[in-house]
């Protein structure tokens, strides 16, 4: 299975090591999660939605090879 | 009809009063417009648990906020008769006090202006991944919140 690249923003970045990561065996979204939560627990307590490919999905997604993943925390611009 | 590309929203730090009165005169020739309507986002020194608010730093996801802004703008110039619309948000730090959203809109009459003006405001803040971070002192900061 390919690679993915995930994207941290706004406090979610803080959260994690680097604000750019890259996974491999991931095919979804939720699978995502769970890994994320595995390696990450501060996350649980962060509201955060996710993009594929700059797209905000709602419920567990597909993730295809080489797509950018990013964690979106409330968008606060203005 | 030409076909509208994205266009960049983002400006690196705070929109300065003359860029917005430049852009108010670079209107003057399109006399078809009857009314402006221009929403200015500034930024606010609240007093939180923390300390006061002494600026803003902005991030963003570019390439997503873009082809989000794209969107809007789209959808508002379908909805509404406007001649022109126009959108500047900042990135970096923003002192309180300084401008860190410029939407403008015009048309033939005033009412289609605000009412866009208005819409376009509500949807940027909403929808675009933009994240503002207060900075409170030399060490502490709060991510903002959209009410």
């Amino acid at each position: 299975m390919g690679k993915i690249k995930v994207r941290a923003f706004g406090m979610i970045a803080e959260k994690l090591p680097s604000n750019e990561l890259e996974l491999e065996n991931i095919a979804n979204t939720d699978q995502l999660l769970g890994y994320l939560y595995q390696q990450y627990p501060a996350l649980k307590h962060t509201k955060f939605s996710i993009a594929v490919n700059r797209k905000q999905v709602h419920g567990n997604e597909l993730i295809l090879p080489e797509s950018e993943v990013a964690l979106l925390p409330p968008f606060s611009g203005g | 009809m030409m076909e509208r590309k994205p266009k960049n929203i983002f400006v690196e730090g705070p929109i300065t009063p003359i860029k917005i009165g430049n852009s108010i005169e670079n209107h003057s020739k399109k006399t078809g417009i009857g009314g402006h309507s221009i929403f200015l986002g500034q930024v606010r020194a609240d007093v939180k648990e923390e300390g006061t608010v002494k600026g803003i730093e902005y991030t963003c996801y570019e390439e997503m906020a873009l082809e989000k802004a794209f969107e809007i703008r789209e959808d508002v110039f379908a909805k509404y008769p406007l001649t022109c619309m126009h959108i500047y948000h900042s990135l970096g730090y923003i002192k309180a006090g300084e401008i860190c959203l410029f939407v403008f809109t015009s048309s033939k009459h005033r009412k289609a202006a605000i009412d866009a003006c208005e819409e376009l405001v509500e949807r940027i803040k909403k929808e675009v991944p933009i994240w503002g971070k207060e900075i409170i002192g030399e060490e502490k900061a709060v991510w903002k919140e959209n009410k």
